[in-house]
């Protein structure tokens, strides 16, 4: 026996890693995922993302500036005519906010609280078969902390999920380890979202409740993490089955993952 | 491979991939830089070293994203194991077939990955997640391992392969 154990030595060591990993992921599955090593490998590879996309911004901005320059001139004047409009229509809002806010004294609901927001860039998008994350060019130093709301002006985009001093991890709505409390907005039914990796699905969902295709999810607040009424994703697709008592329902995120650029990030 | 080479491969396979191939998405779908670079080292070095180094980059990826740390170091290290067995059987390294074999890995760990969410977490809306994700996904990585691997051809690799082959009969 230990001769042919011997003999088979690379056949056995391979063996023994494959079960040590299974037995990893079936550990994390019942007490959560490890986190030791998370911190110093955003580290490492945060450096090098940072590193990498300014080069790559630096030789594309080159070739960029010419054609920015040509277009430039129209582009003034376009938006010249624009900011025309936008003041026109900019003075109807502040109307219309004067107006909202009188209604709301007057129905004694509480104002809504400006978002304490930072600005930050994404500088690397991580795309592990299993989840889905990006990394962002702002970290502690800027007053990000886990768990902090990331979203864009098409909706929310996840939450951070692991903070160094110049760079944090941001979690996606995709990710299957990410959940989210939301309403829809039609007729405020509430379910939590959950991600499955190119798409999302509503969670405990009553095979009774009025769900429809095109509806829109927003942030119900309930969980502590995202300011209520933000958009979410829209749903595409409910199946109800007669043996179930929920429905499934797929949603498509609000905010486009793969045109990511910048994000805001609101602090608490 | 050299020990610092493979040092190499693991510290700068999660900022190319997140970084540098960014711009390379289409419609949101990116080649995977790493299964396709598994597959390269499966099929020139063997099944152990391609099933140790498909392990250490799943490592590498679960450490860097949020998913459970190595979920994608096992489906990886077997992908290095196959990739590897299949080495000791197609020499001609730049043959178009490797789009085929690549592909058809890609797709088949797509959807162990899409089982393992459907058992654990379940709802993964299968169907859709085929046909616009991992099948499109599957292609460009293949096709962006099999450019790699042409490329790796004018070095001289496969006549190294030749000589390896050649010393263990």
């Amino acid at each position: 026996m230990p001769g042919f154990i011997a003999k088979n030595k690379k056949t056995f060591s391979l063996l023994f890693l494959f079960t040590l990993l299974f037995w990893l992921v079936t550990v994390q599955v019942k007490a959560g995922r490890l986190t030791f090593m998370e911190k110093p490998v955003l580290a490492v590879s945060g450096f090098f993302e940072r590193f990498i996309t300014g080069a790559y911004h630096a030789v594309g901005s080159v070739g960029r500036s010419y054609a920015f320059l040509v277009q430039t001139h129209r582009e003034n004047e376009r938006l010249k005519r624009e900011v025309d409009q936008l003041k026109l229509e900019n003075f109807i809002t502040n109307e219309l906010l004067i107006e909202n806010g009188r209604l709301r004294d007057l129905l004694g609901f509480k104002k809504l609280q400006p978002l304490n927001s930072v600005t930050a860039q994404v500088i690397g998008r991580e795309s592990s078969p299993s989840s889905r994350t990006v990394t962002i060019d702002k970290g502690a130093e800027d007053g990000i902390d886990k768990d902090m709301a990331v979203i864009t002006a098409a909706g929310v985009v996840g939450k951070v999920h692991v903070v160094l001093p110049g760079t944090a991890k941001v979690i996606l709505l995709t990710d299957p380890g990410s959940t989210l409390a939301v309403r829809v907005q039609r007729n405020r039914e509430e379910g939590l979202l959950e991600g499955k990796l190119a798409r999302c699905a509503l969670k405990y969902v009553s095979y009774y409740a009025d769900i429809q295709e095109g509806d829109l999810l927003v942030t119900s607040g309930l969980d502590g993490i995202y300011p209520k009424g933000l958009p979410v994703a829209g749903v595409i697709k409910v199946t109800k089955h007669e043996a179930s008592a929920f429905q499934t329902v797929v949603a498509e995120p609000a905010a486009g993952f793969s045109r990511l650029e910048e994000v805001l990030v609101l602090r608490k | 491979m050299k020990p610092r080479v493979y040092l190499m491969i693991l510290l700068l396979i999660i900022p190319a991939q997140a970084s540098l191939f960014s711009p390379l998405s289409l419609f949101g779908i990116k080649p995977d830089l790493s299964l396709a670079l598994i597959y390269i080292i499966g099929l020139l070095t063997g099944p152990t070293e391609g099933a140790l180094a498909g392990m250490g980059l799943g490592l590498v990826q679960d450490v860097s994203s949020a998913g459970l740390i190595g979920l994608d170091g096992f489906t990886r290290g077997l992908f290095g194991l196959c990739a590897g067995a299949l080495g000791g059987r197609v020499l001609n390294i730049a043959s178009p077939s490797n789009i085929i074999f690549l592909t058809v890995f890609c797709l088949a760990e797509g959807i162990a990955i899409s089982l393992y969410i459907q058992i654990f977490y379940g709802n993964v809306p299968f169907i859709s997640m085929l046909f616009n994700l991992m099948i499109p996904q599957a292609l460009y990585t293949g096709l962006l391992g099999t450019l790699m691997l042409r490329v790796i051809k004018d070095k001289n690799i496969t006549a190294m392969l030749l000589r390896r082959s050649l010393q263990k009969e």
